[in-house]
């Protein structure tokens, strides 16, 4: 079973795709969704999110599990919550951003590694393909 | 209470299409012979009424019922006002058309008809006391066989009554001769309350 | 007021032996509560306990942080019920039954009733006697609420219903929680109708409380172990609830599927539904 719900806000299109049949909880998932297109710039600073209940009846789940994703997203610092007016995406912290881009890179470095090792490839190489790749880009 | 009691007027309109034809049969035979038919509308009411136990049993409204906020003491207290209020206005019906077609025949004798009328809604609503508790106790499709019972009995004793007539002391016919106008009143009003009562009591401590 | 309602205490016996309780619980305001439990675990007694129905033996019942009997009234003027099979006498048509409503509730609205009637494309003029079950079923879920009740008592609101029709109502019954002031409690033995839109699951068996608890916490915590005829002494006691044997495995009930998982990296560990729980549960030895 998979659902996939367009959610309008404000003109702008939230999209949530969650997966019953996915072995990641239903408010993890909601979450990376949100994450990910604050991320992706796809939801900006300021901008209203659906309420807790709105979500809940939209993507049909309960409100506990849509309450759930929002608390987390409140305290990891990516949105906001103002008494009586609703749920909003919160500044973007670069900080917080930057720490979560260094992670990825970190697991990219790390398989990087490994097949290095795997295959006898020499770190120079790398280094090389790595300075031929971003000269490419700086063209 | 208004919306139970509209509830069961509505549960018999279906039959009042039976009712009218049976007034209209009424009428005809009344141009015949006139004051021996005018218990049968009457009865056929209260027969009719009944049938909306059956209806309740059968769906189980009391149970729904009871979420509404009317309270348990209304359902017992809606079903004793609509049987009132029914046999009453048929009762009053049919006297009108007994004085209307009296007045054709030319033979109004209105103190007759008054008294008979009234004799009519007396009877009915005494059945009605002593069927009602039982109804509430025992279900109306239990109770069907207990109504058949009790109006064979309520024959029983007035045959009796009217057999023995002669062995009644003068003293307590002359008192009834003379007072029949309060002890007949006060007979229904007393049965009719603790008929009331009885029921109430029933169907608090029921279950459904 | 946090609780909707709450229980205390609650038993009764009936003289064919069965007997609920005692039962304490709350329900949660804003939120819907699924009632889940065998046909004849006590589900409808629950209710019709709650509802006054019938009198419990012993303990006591709030409702809206009221006390069930001294405020009657009141508390019912607020409350909407499906009961199973429980409703107006059939020959009355949908539209007596506005009539009626009218001097029942307080606050019924004849204009949302019939919205509701066409909304569900019921014929106005119809008795109930002749209408299809699904039809029924819907009747009686729009008179529910057609007196803005805040709390919805529910008891198999959904048996009866086709695909489509049952998630156009649990779409009517989220729409309800919009308000956070409106409650549901929801029974129901077709768990998969709970299994998403439910907030707590409230599980009763032979007349008992058996689990009470926030549904993502059961979807989150509890699992299914698999393992081998051979390999059952492998799994120690304190770490699953019941197991039940099959033919060429056993399934053992865990409560703490994270940590199960990292003690036990070589069995199958599967995510549960309601109703795995439910025969786990109910058929499962300890």
């Amino acid at each position: 079973m998979l659902y996939t719900v367009i959610y309008c806000v404000y003109g702008d299109v939230m999209k949530i795709i969650i997966s019953n049949s996915s072995s990641i909880p239903i408010y993890e998932q909601i979450k990376n969704n949100i994450v990910s297109q604050i991320m992706n710039n796809e939801l900006l600073e300021d901008e209203a999110l659906p309420s807790i209940r709105n979500l809940a009846q939209d993507i049909k789940i309960s409100i506990m599990t849509v309450k759930k994703a929002y608390d987390e997203l409140e305290k990891e610092g990516y949105i906001i919550s103002r008494q009586g007016k609703g749920t909003f995406v919160a500044p973007k912290n670069n900080e917080l951003a930057k720490e979560q881009a260094q992670k990825e890179i970190e697991e990219y470095v790390f398989k990087i590694i490994n097949l290095s090792k795997k295959f006898n490839i020499d770190q120079r190489d790398i280094f090389n393909l790595f300075d031929i790749l971003r000269g490419e880009e700086n063209d | 209470m208004l919306g139970l009691i509209k509830k069961d007027f509505l549960l018999i309109k279906g039959n009042l299409k039976l009712v009218s034809i049976i007034f209209i049969v009424l009428i005809f035979i009344s141009f015949e012979e006139s004051s021996n038919f005018i218990f049968i509308p009457a009865f056929i009411s209260i027969i009719l009424f009944f049938s909306t136990f059956s209806y309740d049993e059968y769906n189980k409204w009391d149970a729904y019922a009871i979420t509404f906020p009317n309270g348990k003491e209304n359902i017992v207290k809606s079903k004793y006002l609509s049987t009132l209020l029914l046999v009453l206005f048929t009762v009053l019906i049919t006297m009108i058309i007994w004085i209307i077609i009296s007045i054709i025949n030319n033979n109004l004798d209105i103190e007759y008809i008054l008294l008979t009328s009234f004799g009519c809604f007396a009877s009915v609503i005494f059945l009605q006391s002593i069927m009602y508790p039982l109804i509430f106790k025992f279900g109306i499709e239990k109770s069907r066989i207990v109504i058949f019972v009790g109006i064979f009995i309520l024959i029983a004793i007035i045959g009796l009554i009217s057999r023995n007539i002669g062995s009644i002391p003068i003293e307590v016919v002359s008192l009834f001769n003379n007072y029949w106008m309060i002890i007949v009143p006060l007979i229904i009003i007393i049965t009719f309350s603790v008929s009331y009562y009885l029921s109430k009591k029933i169907y608090m401590k029921k279950e459904f | 007021m946090i609780n909707a309602v709450e229980i205390k205490n609650l038993s009764k016996s009936y003289n064919n032996g069965f007997k609920l309780g005692e039962i304490s619980l709350n329900i949660p305001k804003g939120l819907i509560i699924g009632l889940i439990g065998e046909n004849g675990a006590g589900k409808t007694t629950l209710i019709k306990s709650i509802l006054n129905i019938i009198k419990i033996d012993t303990g006591n019942i709030k409702i809206f942080d009221k006390d069930y009997i001294n405020y009657e009234n009141i508390i019912k003027e607020d409350i909407g019920v499906v009961l199973d099979n429980m409703f107006f006498p059939e020959l009355l048509t949908l539209s007596d039954i506005d009539k009626i409503m009218g001097d029942i509730f307080k606050n019924w609205d004849s204009k949302l009733y019939f919205d509701f009637l066409n909304k569900f494309n019921l014929p106005i003029k119809r008795t109930i006697k002749n209408l299809s079950k699904g039809m029924r079923k819907k009747l009686e879920i729009a008179t529910a609420l057609a007196h803005h009740p805040k709390l919805l008592i529910l008891d198999e609101p959904t048996s009866g219903l086709d695909p489509i029709t049952r998630s156009e109502v649990l779409d009517i019954f989220q729409n309800f929680v919009q308000d956070e002031e409106h409650t549901i409690l929801f029974s129901t033995h077709i768990t998969s109708d709970l299994e998403h839109i439910a907030d707590y699951i409230i599980f009763i068996d032979q007349g008992k409380l058996v689990l009470n608890e926030n549904k993502d916490t059961i979807v989150d915590n509890y699992g299914i172990l698999k393992c081998d005829i051979d390999d059952f002494n492998k799994v120690s006691r304190e770490d699953y609830l019941v197991y039940k044997k099959n033919k060429y495995s056993y399934d053992f009930l865990i409560n703490n599927k994270s940590k199960i998982k990292k003690k036990y990296r070589d069995f199958v560990i599967d995510n549960i539904s309601l109703e795995e729980l439910m025969i786990l549960m109910i058929k499962g030895d300890k």
